[in-house]
This record gives structure tokens, sequence and C-alpha cells, in this order.
């Protein structure tokens, strides 16, 4: 079976109806996606399939055979330089025990990609799917909102300097 | 991944021990030639047999260390899930050793005596206290350890310690424009003797306190590289599961584990004291040989069998007993004699899971007489009780290490899944990684226990209260804790001796040996209203349902039916229920304080829209003051909270954006359970499973949030846990302005 994570192609030898979420933690060590329901109902396992955020604990792995997924491990530039939304997550202190944070990034990153300026119903309907039991609702709203507006400033900067 | 937090220490280079101050600091050079420091906090006065004494032999569990290349390494004996000990404490050291926080490394602390907390005589983290018993002694230790290495410096540099000053590790001597760093004078730096009385910095020179805002661990929570207890993978690691009885109180009768054995991928099916752990080569091997599983149980006929009969027993206890007098102040049944008019009230609350976002977990390693441990705990030495009970081995050959927790609350105070661990990696053999699903995480929890009261107030002539009479109906949670909590208070003892030294925890309840429980009635002994008469009491009743701490504890039942009752008295003598408060508040200010900035800021009685309405609610705990203002909508008989504006003084403020994070977090985290916690039993089962039926609050239905902080110059005290109790009262006490009716029973059901 193959997989392609993170831009990584990989073969493995798995029950077809292992969930993706194990296959990322397990088979490739990849731990910042993390287990917290096994139905879906929480968001601390979602990744990118194809750039849109899914729940890896209830997507068998040979759904997604062949397809790309991406991790929280690839948010950031190779190089380690932060996301918009890893950096703005910071500087709004979101984290507190942290263990639900990879999955909040995960939706929070396929909604600016698909809605660069997010509202507060965008926000709330893109992220009601993901659980924080510490409570860092607010938090997250505002990194959001943050990150959105230092990414169309960029974009708006590059395209001045291309014109 | 082996997480060592050991420090290399050359035992026979160990220097010196001043006798004034061995009980706090001892100092060591490492054998790569850094400056090694353990801190031994002392035992509380009142915990005789818990106080920690040092035969001044070299104890491995450094507390920090200098390296050689100046790197600072604070081994962190408060644990971190969420509510900042990881920035607060390092906060501290920081300060005193004129480095900047994100300078220091910090590890996780293992099982050691010196890593106790003071107020418990054991090593955990729970009671928002981690910085208030914090606060003096590592304040101390970092400022001897600065001292001692300027001290070194000024030998090294023919120079008077006074001409010397500190910058970033350095310690520099202006005139000459010399400057030497902290990890090269290590070495000589723990020859000095270690200072009396270090002098800590003033209030006016902190660089750090009251003024460092980021947290030091969010980097590594955003990039996924934070490492949490379910994170860590060992060498030759299989999966386990365990299948526990369906209701509480059930033993395994027989099952058909040979069968299961001959499944792919599965290694071995073991019983053990829990149920039947299944140990295959991947988790979800190990989940699919679980459904295939069949067990017979045989159900304890003693065990709990539905809430509602529970919340029976429960009244009827509090028929059958007066309970046990926890507070007596004027004359409670002249009062009731006398009263123009008597009210009363009735209160239930339910059990409450944790639901932590990281289920329970462990990894166990329990090979050639020793085991290693890594998980996610709130209690190391716990930890080892758990394990030692389980195998052949001492406390002494149990290793804790200890990650980063993915949600506390309370649960991970309790070790049984330590235990379990433990007992299939004993039996197996061979290392292990224990995961629970979520489902198990909610139906084999330790809840919040479900409680019972009764609410008595007499009335004068002008509508005013002259008598409070306030009956509890609550279990003891040391009744299920203490029997891992007395053997770690007494490693000493033969393992033969553990269920012994449980009873004692229990027989000594209130002497010197085991501090009395008060989580049945605490914050409620301690009413700061001044009602001429007061009585409180309490009523034992343990239902057998399995129970332990829960984010708050008390208070969590207490303050709503306090601030619930005091906001009904408020209307009985056509007061507003602020100005009501204040009346009754005079003789505890901070509170009272609190009251009037929350009225201010939150624009008590200001309501912007006609159908959002305020409700208020002040609760102590912890030695924190907290005031919260709530407005909600009710929208198809539905709560929707919309704003929360929340006071606190909690002292000294160490890092002020931890305080704000943690009020937001207890106040949504309280929002869930007054909105929807509730774990009920039917048929000795347990009803919710997961998420869909122990639902918390999302994003789109919290509420927006401002938190005040007073300034102030009181000790500091806890802030993980205190803005959690005035939540449900606050939302109560604004329902009743919606609905014009008194929500008495948690959680509230509008229909």
């Amino acid at each position: 079976m193959k997989l392609i994570i993170n831009g990584t192609e990989k073969q493995f030898n798995l029950d077809q109806d292992t969930p993706l979420l194990w296959v990322i933690r397990d088979e490739l060590g990849l731990k910042g996606t993390k287990f917290g329901c096994g139905m879906g109902l929480c968001g601390a396992c979602t990744v990118h399939l194809n750039g849109i955020a899914i729940r890896s604990c209830i997507t068998p792995v040979s759904a997604v055979e062949g397809q790309a997924i991406s991790t929280i491990e690839s948010l950031s530039e190779a190089d380690g330089t932060l996301h918009p939304l890893q950096q703005s997550w910071i500087s709004h202190n979101v984290p507190q025990c942290g263990y639900c944070q990879s999955g909040q990034l995960m939706t929070a990153s396929a909604l600016l990609s698909s809605n660069p300026n997010p509202n507060d119903e965008d926000i709330d309907n893109a992220m009601s799917g993901n659980i924080c039991r510490c409570g860092t609702y607010p938090r997250i709203k505002a990194a959001i909102k943050d990150a959105a507006t230092k990414i169309s400033k960029v974009e708006s900067l590059s395209y001045e300097i291309k014109v | 991944m082996q997480n060592n937090n050991k420090t290399d220490i050359n035992t026979s280079a160990f220097i010196k021990t001043e006798t004034s101050r061995r009980r706090l600091l001892q100092a060591a050079v490492t054998s790569a030639g850094g400056l090694s420091l353990s801190l031994a906090l002392p035992g509380c006065s009142t915990f005789r047999s818990n106080e920690i004494n040092l035969d001044g032999s070299w104890n491995a569990n450094a507390w920090l260390e200098i390296t050689p290349d100046s790197q600072i390494i604070f081994a962190l004996d408060r644990v971190e899930m969420g509510q900042g000990t990881y920035t607060g404490l390092t906060t501290l050291l920081a300060e005193e050793l004129d480095v900047a926080p994100s300078q220091i490394k910090v590890i996780f602390a293992g099982a050691a005596k010196i890593y106790r907390n003071p107020a418990y005589g054991l090593q955990l983290t729970g009671g928002s206290n981690s910085l208030s018993t914090s606060w003096p002694q590592i304040r101390q230790a970092g400022a001897s350890a600065k001292w001692m290495l300027m001290a070194a410096a000024a030998q090294v540099m023919q120079v008077d310690v006074a001409s010397l000053s500190t910058e970033n590790a350095y310690i520099i001597h202006t005139d000459s424009n010399k400057k030497l760093s902290y990890g090269n004078l290590g070495k000589l730096a723990s020859k000095q003797s270690i200072p009396d009385k270090p002098v800590l910095k003033s209030a006016s020179d902190y660089r750090y306190i009251g003024k460092q805002n980021q947290r030091l661990d969010s980097e590594q929570k955003v990039n996924g590289t934070a490492v949490y207890g379910i994170d860590v993978d060992i060498d030759g690691m299989r999966y386990a599961v365990v299948s526990r009885a369906p209701f509480i109180g059930g033993t395994v009768v027989s099952h058909n584990g040979a069968e299961i054995e001959t499944m792919a991928g599965v290694k071995r099916v073991i019983q053990i004291r829990s149920g039947i752990a299944i140990v295959a080569d991947s988790y979800w091997k190990a989940r699919k040989a679980e459904k295939a599983l069949k067990v017979k149980w045989l159900r304890d006929e003693q065990a709990p069998l539905n809430s509602a009969e529970i919340f029976k027993q429960y009244k009827q206890a509090a028929k059958d007993s007066e309970g046990d007098i926890k507070r007596e102040e004027g004359d409670i049944d002249q009062a009731f004699e006398q009263a123009d008019k008597i009210i009363e009230l009735e209160y239930s609350l339910p059990f409450l899971a944790h639901s932590t976002m990281e289920p329970m977990n462990c990894t166990a390693r329990i090979q050639d007489n020793k085991a290693d441990i890594w998980t996610s705990t709130q209690a190391p030495d716990l930890a080892q009780v758990a394990v030692a009970r389980v195998t052949n081995l001492s406390l002494g050959d149990v290793e804790i290490h200890n990650q980063f927790i993915g949600g506390g609350f309370g649960r991970r105070l309790s070790q049984d899944f330590v235990a379990e661990a433990a007992e299939i990696s004993y039996k197996f053999g061979g290392v292990i990684k224990l995961i629970w699903s979520r489902e198990e995480d909610t139906k084999s929890d330790l809840y919040r226990p479900a409680t019972y009261h009764k609410l008595r107030a007499s009335l004068d002539s002008r509508g005013l209260p002259t008598g409070w009479d306030h009956q509890i109906v609550a279990p003891k949670i040391m009744d299920w804790y203490v029997w891992d909590a007395s053997p770690a208070m007494f490693p000493w003892a033969p393992k033969f001796m553990y269920p012994m030294l449980g009873h004692a925890g229990l027989l000594t309840e209130g002497t010197p040996i085991t501090p009395a429980d008060s989580s049945p009635y605490e914050g409620a002994d301690d009413i700061p209203y001044s009602i001429p008469s007061i009585n409180v009491r309490h009523v034992q009743a343990d239902s057998g349902v399995p129970i332990t701490f829960w984010r708050s504890v008390g208070h969590s039942h207490t303050a709503f039916v306090i601030e619930s009752a005091i906001d009904e008295l408020a209307y009985k003598a056509s007061f507003d229920p602020v100005d009501f408060r204040r009346k009754y508040l005079e003789s505890s200010p901070r509170l009272l304080n609190v009251l009037e900035k929350v009225a201010v800021h939150g624009r008590w009685g200001l309501s912007s829209e006609s159908d959002i309405y305020q409700g208020i609610a002040t609760h102590k705990s912890f030695g924190t003051y907290v005031a919260l203002l709530v407005e909600i909508k009710v929208v198809d008989n539905q709560i929707q909270l919309l704003k929360a504006v929340c006071a606190v003084d909690c002292g000294l403020v160490v890092n002020p954006d931890i305080v704000k994070m943690q009020m937001e977090s207890g106040i949504i985290f309280g929002a869930s359970a007054a909105l929807y916690g509730e774990i009920t039993l039917e048929d000795g089962q347990v009803q919710q499973s997961n998420f869909h039926d122990v639902p918390v609050i999302r994003m789109n239905q919290s509420p927006l949030i401002e938190t005040v902080i007073i300034n102030s110059d009181h000790a500091p005290s806890g802030v993980g846990e205190p803005s959690v109790p005035p939540v449900a009262p606050a939302i109560a006490n604004a329902l009743f302005k919606a609905k014009g009716e008194r929500y008495r029973n948690l959680p509230f059901k509008l229909v």
C-alpha cells in the first residue's frame, strides 16, 4: 500500500481498515497528530487530504491510498520557519496543555487556504469540530484573525512588488 | 525515546553541605565540571512523619544544573498540564539568576522525595498551589546559586563580591570590564558556602516577574514536537488495550483469550485486576482483537445501580443524620425559632467526567527487577506506589519518566492507568504501551462526586437572613485516594503493609499524619457572608461510584449552592444581588473588591439588549478571589452564554497573561459542566461514552471573556481552578432573571 505523507512516498503492509491516524503516529512516527476520540468528534487527529481538513481517526488507510496527506509536521517550512498561524498561536499564547493544538492548527490552515479573510461566523463554522478542554477558543479565534491579516498583507505586498 | 531526568553526578566530588542550609540546598560538581544544586523543600512542620531527612548523601535528582557551556537546566517538579508551571516556576528562577526565562532548559522531574509538594508531603500537582508553595523556595535557591557564582567570580577576579553584577548568565566586573560565564564558574561555585539568607530581588528590580507574558512551552506545542505520555516510543514496544467490566464492580469469570491469541498480530491475552488485557503488534490490531473477545463477568451485588437510587440514598442520609458540624456560629436554633420566615432549598449536582483531551495511557517496561514508566501523571510518587502494588518491586525500583500532560483536571492524580500498564508489562515480560479509548476514558473515569445539599435560611421581618443552615451530603475523596497516597507517604514501609497504611491513612485523618479531607464541604465552611448564625454540616454518604479530584474539587459544588442561595436571599430581601452581597461581605474586603470591580467592568444592571440577562457570583478558593458576571440569552430553551467578565485577586502576579488564560480556561470548563456535564448510571452502567453524549463547550458556544486582574502585593495564590466555582451559580442567577424560576440542579435542564 502506497501513501504520500508530507510529500514523501511510503510503502506499507497494513490492514486495509487501519485508521490513517495510527499509520501516521506509529508506522511513520509522526507524533504531532493526536488521538482524542476515535469517532471524528474532537478534531485532535486533523490532517489535510489534498489540502482539505479530514479526521484521520475515522479515515481507513485504504481510502487515501496514493493521495497527498499533510500533517502538523509539514505546516512550518523545511527550515523550521513557522507558518503565520503558528506564529500567531505563539504571540496570542494560545496553547495551554497543547494536546488539541495540532488539530486546531490543521483545521485553521485549511480554513485560511479556502477563505483568506474569514469572519467570526466562518471561523466558528470551521473550528467548532475541534474541541479544546483548556478552553483556548477565544485566543484561537483572535489568532486566526491576526494571522489572516498578516497573510493578506504579505500577499498584497508581494503583489505590489510584482506590479 | 529516553527522557533522562538524572543529572550526571560524580558523587566523590560531593563538596559541601552547610548544616543550617542542608535542608534547603546541596551543591555538587557534575562529572563534566558544572554546578549542580539539589533543592530539598522542608516538609510542612505539622506533617512530621513526612519531613524530608537528608542524610548528607548525594541525591542524584538535581533541581538545577549549570553546565560548563552555561546551559541552565531546571528540573520542574510540578507537572505542566496547561496551567503554566513550566513558564511560571521557571520565571521565578530566571528572575533570581538574572537570565531570560527562555534561556532555561526545563526537564520534567522524576519521582523523588526532594520534589514533594510541601503542602501535601506528596509529589503531586493539584490544589492550585504550585506557585504559592514554590514562590519562596525557588527564588531563595535561585538567589543562592547566583550568590555562589558571584563568590566564585570574586575569587577568580580577585575583587570584592559587591563590585560584581550579573547579566545574561555572566558575572560582570564593570570597573575592569571583565566578565565570566556562569558555566565557567560552576566547579568553583560548588565549593562556595551556601548563603544562609540569600538576598532576594526587590519588587522594583523585577525584570520578569509580573512582566513575563509569553509561555515558554508554546513553540513545541504548535509544531507538534511536544512529547506527551501517549507519544513515547520505546524499542520493542507492543500495544495493549484492556477490556473492563461494563458495570461498576465486575470481576472476570471466564474469557475466550486462547482463541484471541491465535489472531494475527496478537501476542498475549492476560488477565489483570481490572479486566482482560490484549497485547498486540499495533494499537489497531489490539482493538480489532478486543472486538472478538468474549468475557463473562461476575457482578458485585453491592455495586451501585443507578443515579436516581443514589440521590434517593443521599436524601435519606440527610434525613437520617444531622451530619458532622464543620462550622457553628451564633445560635442557629434560636435563629430558626424566632424566624419570621424560613426558606428551604435543595440542590443536586451530578457525577462529572474529566474528559482530558489526552486519553489515559501509560508505557511500562518491567524487566530485570526494575520498572520504567513513561506517562503523563500529576503524582509521580503515587505512580511508583501503583507500580509496586502490582509487581514484586519496591518503590525505589520504579522510575517515572513524566511527560507533558494533555489535560489533568485532577484525573491524573489517580494512578489506575499506571497500575494497569505495569501489571500488563510485568505479566507479559516486555515493554507495552497501554492506550484507553475515549469510551473507556469516560466509562472508567473516577468522577467528581455527585452531591446533595439542603439549605435552610431564617429571615427576619424585613426579609433579611438571620440564620444559614447548610447540610451537605457527599462522599470523601480521601476514602478512595488514601490507598495510593499512604504508602507514598511512608516509603520505608514494606509492601505487605500497604493495605494497612491505607487504613492508617483513614484512621489518622485529621491528625498530623493525614490531613483532614475537607473536599465534601470546602468553600461552605468558610462562607464569607456575615449572617448572624451559621451552621455547616457534612453527612458522609458514599455511593460506591469511583471518585477523585476534579478541577476546583469541593468548591465545584459548594459555590453553586452558596452563590445561588445568596442570590435567592437577595431577592427575598428585595435587594439588588450586588448590593446584598456588598452588605454581607464587609469582613471579606478582597472578595468585596473583586465583586465591585466586576460589577463596574461588566456594567452590572446595564444589559445591552432586553433579551440578554446578567448573573453574578463570587467565590474564594485556593487562596484566590474571583467574581464573575455572565450575560446569557435563552433561545428555544437553550442557554447561550454570550459573555463572561471576571475579576481576580490572586495576590502578586508572576505572569499576567497566564492568569488571564487560566481564568478563561476555568470559565469555559465550568460552563461545560453547568450546561452539559453529567455522568449517569443505569443498571450499574455508565450511560455516557464519547463527546456526542459528554458534550463540552465548542468554539461556537464559547463566550467572549474579559478578565480584570487586581493589583496586589499579597503572596501569590493559585489560578488553575478558582474561576471554575462561580460559573454555574452566575449562570443560574442569570437564568432566574430570564425564566423567572430557580434552577437548583445541575446541569441546567430547561425542558
